[in-house]
């Protein structure tokens, strides 16, 4: 960084960043200027002039030049020297004027009035002031930043009471989101975070002048408007104009710190807690540099899950059939004695992706050393592959770069994964980036988010992913634009150059599908980005294909020199919150502490439902959460658990799972959890308690430790969650380096791992995953985008909540459609297991076998906000390819 | 990929399209439209946008900010009053009243019936006949309240000559 540059203001000397502007650089001193339309991290709109100040700075000749005006501070760039004044006289009247202004159009009975620090709601006003036009009744009352800049500028009570009623109607149909424009100061903070920021321009400020105000394209709901439900803009929104629906009116008691359960990107969030001990509110943290202020749909409005009462409160053991709560003690002591009869590898242990640190390392011990069990996993570890080959090939165990560095990166490649709604925030910097110009380009069947931001948008023939990043790299060699010296120093080049000589270009357009030269352009466009990043998360590619598929992405990156250069890198995308923890700690069947391979044939994730079936796996205890198996197979392991002659069951609520058990034990919300979680960029983050138990439900290291006490094992003596988490660091050498206080203060990143590089040969597979059914003979690939400007969305706004009501529509292949008898604009229904919907045929250019249809975000957010499930946001339906069977209605 | 509503999408597009000019924007792009088919229906946001590469938000954004765009068809007729300074000096007021009072109105806007199409009109050009109103685009000057009466009246009479 470049030297800080030097400057006073109000008399103090200070240092600030080169490129600031002078209320940054106030701010950064912990100096205050009053301002409303500036907010840290975006780009200074100069609308409100509050911030306005005195400033000089000095000439050659050593005197001071003073700046014309009453610049505003927000605007303007500080330099070296500069004086500012901020307090002086004239500003201060300034001030108060355009705060008079502002507050004409302002409801601000409370505001220019003596009681303003006594009255609360149920006061009675004493100025005879309306409910509507009283701050005490607002729901951002005392969060209000307009009411605190009126306070700190003492503004007198001369200001007449009456105000410029706007009368403009409520917007309040739309999902988890409230709008009230009558409070609006049309700062346009919110319209700049959703555009600037989230990249999603999903209101605007429209009319001009006296009218101007915020909303969206004819007012249309924010359904189909592009919103992601991220809550940006209202986190921003210095007055009550925007606010979050749920606990409206809920004053926070305390504020935690925490970090998101829902995926590992690991957001850190300040969690509102109120007296009556429920979250309300999340706010995420500007600071953390994980998530830099942002959050999505499920970290803002998706922890209501903690509040319910329907909560598991007391152990429980089926006695007669029947779940009858009993206590700890009598649980614990239960479980320890039949357990005692599984320790020859009957056992197994089934962690959540929810879990910490502290849980997932205290679990895998319970599970190896008490249980004499290699049969460790987590309920999320589903595709091992994704993660395995970069391990295997790099030694890198998270991505090798981190989330924000994406935003530097020339060029990403995206395979297979729908990061906007499975990992939202590790989207911002792409789009970001994408706004800057840099290159995107999306591999999958499905239309999602990004590939309306790609610039390259290729849809392969199902499974056909393996050729297709082969045909990048045969395009890559053919035209020498390898890194070579990055090729060089990576273990058996060679070998991994001539199995290149496979993959002809002619043959895998007949494969994918895709046409050569597209192929080709994709390759030039990867492999000449300065910087270019892969992400993939292989969600549409088969079980049996996908580790070749994720080791051919990872020779495309090292061919290309971009792991560990600069800002690319290469970023697995799983899904479990804390999965990369597991990992790291040996909780999964793959691998020990530290990465040391099991070496046996360990029961997991992948084949558990076999070894149920066949009697191999006699007990199993499962972390539940509600359990997030593949949701294709929720069913099949339920059938499964059934064989089990013992099933020990830790839940937050009575699920499918809990209907099977033999014990239940009551589990600790990430909300009443002490620990830690890993992100995906192997940052360690803290979870802290913000409801604090709230019943009998424990944590599982401790549940753990208890049992393995009471079959008399010793090691497991830990007082808290920090014993445990000193003992991680003296096993784990990744973790070797963390610090709990940095932890605790923003995260800390583990420690890497170095080793050499290694190309892995994949040879060009025969496959077709299992692609041909009779049943069901058509694959369809649902996606879903935040718009779709080209057709009419269709949303009814005559209840009390908005909602879509178009017809999908689905395209198919023209051969498929005149088989079935289908023409353009028929109506349409696809069938599949578990699975059925209507739409309107859409015959177009897409392969053969293949169906598709794109919905709207906005479908998704209604389904989640009126789910009535305990966890709703767990059980959101993420976009799996599914086979199905079409006919003409 | 559209099923629907096709063939004013169509048209839109191709209004888009056509534009001859070194630049195309948003505003111009809307410019061409509201040319094209007389007003900004959704669709119109909706294809700008696509074309522009810009969310229907900022399209609807820069359309709302102009007072000459329309999101709804105009009527068969239009009448404008100017309130240029100078057609206000030479009593533009006294006709602007005897106009709002034979339509029906208040303010600008379209009457009832879809008929007229009313909107102020800051300077029409030909501020040495002032007081001047304009009637489907034709100028009259020195208008005075009965003359504006009674060109109104006219065009009541003999509706949809457009
Ligand atoms: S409620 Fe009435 S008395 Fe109390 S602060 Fe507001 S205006 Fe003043
Ligand atoms: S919640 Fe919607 S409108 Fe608000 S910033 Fe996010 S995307 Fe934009
Ligand atoms: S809604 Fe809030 S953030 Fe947006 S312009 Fe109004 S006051 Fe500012
Ligand atoms: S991006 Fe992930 S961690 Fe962040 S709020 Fe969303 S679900 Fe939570
Ligand atoms: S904060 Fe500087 S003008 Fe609004
Ligand atoms: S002021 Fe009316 S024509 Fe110019």
């Amino acid at each position: 960084m470049a030297d800080k540059i030097n400057l006073t203001i109000d008399g103090v000397e200070v240092q600030a960043d080169p490129g600031s502007v002078i209320i940054q650089a106030a701010m950064d001193n912990d100096l205050y200027i009053p301002y409303l339309c500036y907010y840290p991290g975006m780009k200074p709109y100069g609308a409100c002039r509050m911030c306005v100040v005195k400033a000089e700075a000095p000439t050659p000749d050593g005197s001071y030049r003073p700046l014309p005006g009453s610049p505003a501070s927000c605007t303007t760039p500080i330099s070296e020297g500069m004086r500012v004044e901020t307090n002086t006289d004239e500003l201060v009247s300034l001030r108060k004027g355009i705060l008079d202004l502002l507050i004409s159009e302002h409801p601000h009975g409370c505001l220019n009035c003596h009681r303003i620090d006594l009255c609360g709601p149920t006061d009675v006003c004493l100025r005879h002031v309306t409910v509507n036009d009283r701050c005490v009744t607002c729901p951002k009352n005392e969060r209000c930043e307009l009411k605190d800049t009126v306070r700190y500028m003492e503004m007198e009570l001369t200001t007449p009471l009456t105000y410029n009623n706007r009368h403009l109607p409520l917007e309040v149909k739309d999902p988890y989101w409230d709008m009230d424009m009558n409070l609006c100061i049309v700062c346009a903070r919110c319209v700049r975070a959703c555009d600037e920021v989230r990249g999603d321009s999903a209101i605007t400020l429209k009319d001009r002048s006296g009218r101007s105000i915020i909303g969206t394209s004819q007012g249309t709901s924010l359904l189909e408007s592009g919103c992601e439900f991220c809550g940006a803009c209202i986190d921003v929104c210095p007055t009550g104009a925007l606010v979050e629906r749920d606990y409206k009116w809920d004053k926070a008691e305390k504020k935690v710190t925490s970090t998101c359960p829902h995926c590992p990107v690991g957001c850190q969030l300040s969690l509102d807690v109120s007296k009556r001990n429920k979250i309300i509110r999340a706010i995420p943290e500007r600071t953390a540099e994980a998530n830099r202020g942002m959050a999505c749909y499920k970290g803002k409005f998706g922890l209501d899950f903690v509040n319910s009462r329907k909560k598991i409160d007391k152990p429980m053991i089926r006695n007669n059939g029947v779940l009858e709560e009993t206590t700890w003690p009598t649980a614990l002591d239960f479980i320890s004695e039949k357990l005692l009869n599984y320790r020859n590898g009957e056992f197994a242990l089934i962690g959540s992706p929810r879990g910490t640190n502290e849980d997932h390392y205290v679990g895998q011990k319970f599970g190896r050393d008490v249980m004499h069990s290699a049969n460790v996993d987590i309920s999320s570890n589903t595709h091992p592959e994704i993660t395995k080959p970069l391990g295997d090939m790099t030694g890198r165990r998270t991505s090798t770069s981190r989330i924000w560095q994406l935003l530097d990166t020339d060029c990403v490649l995206v395979v297979s994964s729908n990061i906007t709604e499975s990992q939202n925030v590790v989207s911002v910097p792409i789009k970001q980036a994408a706004a800057n110009g840099t290159k995107i380009i999306v591999v999958d069947q499905r239309e999602t988010e990004l590939t309306r931001y790609a610039d390259i948008w290729l849809r392969p023939k199902v499974d056909s992913e393996i050729d297709l990043i082969g045909g990048f790299m045969r395009t890559i060699i053919d035209e020498s634009l390898e890194d070579n010296e990055a090729c060089q120093s990576c273990g058996e080049f060679t070998e991994f150059r001539n199995s290149l000589w496979d993959y002809d270009l002619t043959d895998i357009e007949a494969t994918t599908g895709v046409p050569q030269d597209e192929i080709r352009n994709a390759a030039r466009m990867f492999a000449n980005a300065e910087n270019a990043s892969t992400i993939y998360g292989l969600e549409t590619i088969s079980p049996q294909i996908r580790e070749h598929c994720a080791k051919a992405i990872v020779n495309l990156a090292l061919m290309t020199g971009n792991i560990d250069n600069g800002p690319s890198g290469i970023y697995p995308m799983f899904k479990g919150a804390n999965e990369q923890g597991a990992r790291d700690l040996g909780a999964c069947s793959e691998y020990l502490p530290n990465y040391v391979a099991t070496g046996e044939s360990a029961v997991g994730m992948t084949n558990l439902i076999e070894s149920l079936n066949s009697g191999k796996i006699k007990a199993i205890e499962i972390v539940g959460d509600s359990p997030t198996f593949d949701e294709d197979q929720v069913g099949d392991f339920y059938k499964a658990f059934k064989q089990s002659e013992l099933v020990i069951a830790h839940d937050n609520f009575e699920s499918a799972l809990t209907e099977i058990a033999d014990v239940v034990l009551p589990s600790s919300t990430f909300a009443e959890k002490t620990g830690t979680y890993t992100n995906l960029e192997g940052r360690v983050h803290c979870v802290n308690p913000s409801i604090g138990p709230s019943s009998e439900a424990d944590e599982e290291w401790r549940i753990f430790s208890q049992i393995a006490q009471r079959m008399g094992a010793s090691g497991f003596e830990y007082r808290n969650s920090s014993d445990v988490f000193v003992e991680i660091q003296e096993k784990v050498s990744s973790y070797t380096n963390l610090d709990l206080d940095k932890v605790k203060k923003n995260g800390q990143i583990m420690r890497k791992e170095n080793q050499d590089f290694q190309f892995a040969v994949v040879t060009r597979a025969e496959v077709s995953g299992d692609t041909t059914n009779s049943e069901y003979p058509i694959i369809f690939a649902p996606g879903r985008v935040l718009q779709q400007p080209d057709r009419d969305a269709g949303i009814d706004t005559s209840s009390d909540k908005n909602t879509i009501t178009r017809t999908e529509i689905v395209e198919i292949n023209a051969s498929d459609a005149s088989e079935h008898g289908i023409a353009e604009g028929d109506n349409i229904k696809l069938e599949g297991q578990g699975f059925s919907m209507n739409g309107i045929a859409h015959v177009n250019g897409i392969h053969k076998g293949m169906a598709a249809s794109t919905s709207l975000f906005g479908s998704l957010v209604e389904d989640l906000a009126n789910s009535g499930d305990n966890d709703p946001v767990l059980k959101s339906d993420s976009l799996r390819l599914r086979k199905v069977r079409i006919e003409k209605i | 990929m559209t099923v629907e509503n096709d063939s004013l999408r169509k048209q839109i597009k191709e209004a888009i399209a056509s534009q001859k000019r070194p630049t195309v924007t948003v505003l111009s792009s809307l410019l061409a439209i509201q040319d094209s088919i007389g007003y900004i229906p959704n669709e119109a946001i909706e294809e700008v946008a696509i074309a522009m590469n810009a969310s229907i938000n900022s399209v609807f954004g820069v359309a709302s900010f102009y007072p000459n765009f329309r999101f709804t068809p105009p009527g068969d007729h239009s009448v404008e009053v100017c309130w240029g300074p100078t057609c206000h000096l030479l009593g533009a007021g006294r006709v602007l009243d005897e106009v709002l009072e034979q339509l029906g109105l208040e303010d600008e806007g379209d009457t009832p019936d879809g008929q007229v199409s009313f909107r102020f009109n800051t300077c029409l050009g030909a501020c040495s006949r002032g007081p001047v109103i304009s009637i489907d685009h034709e100028l009259y000057g020195n208008v005075t309240d009965t003359q504006a009466s009674i060109l109104l009246r006219q065009l009541k009479d003999n509706p949809k000559t457009s």
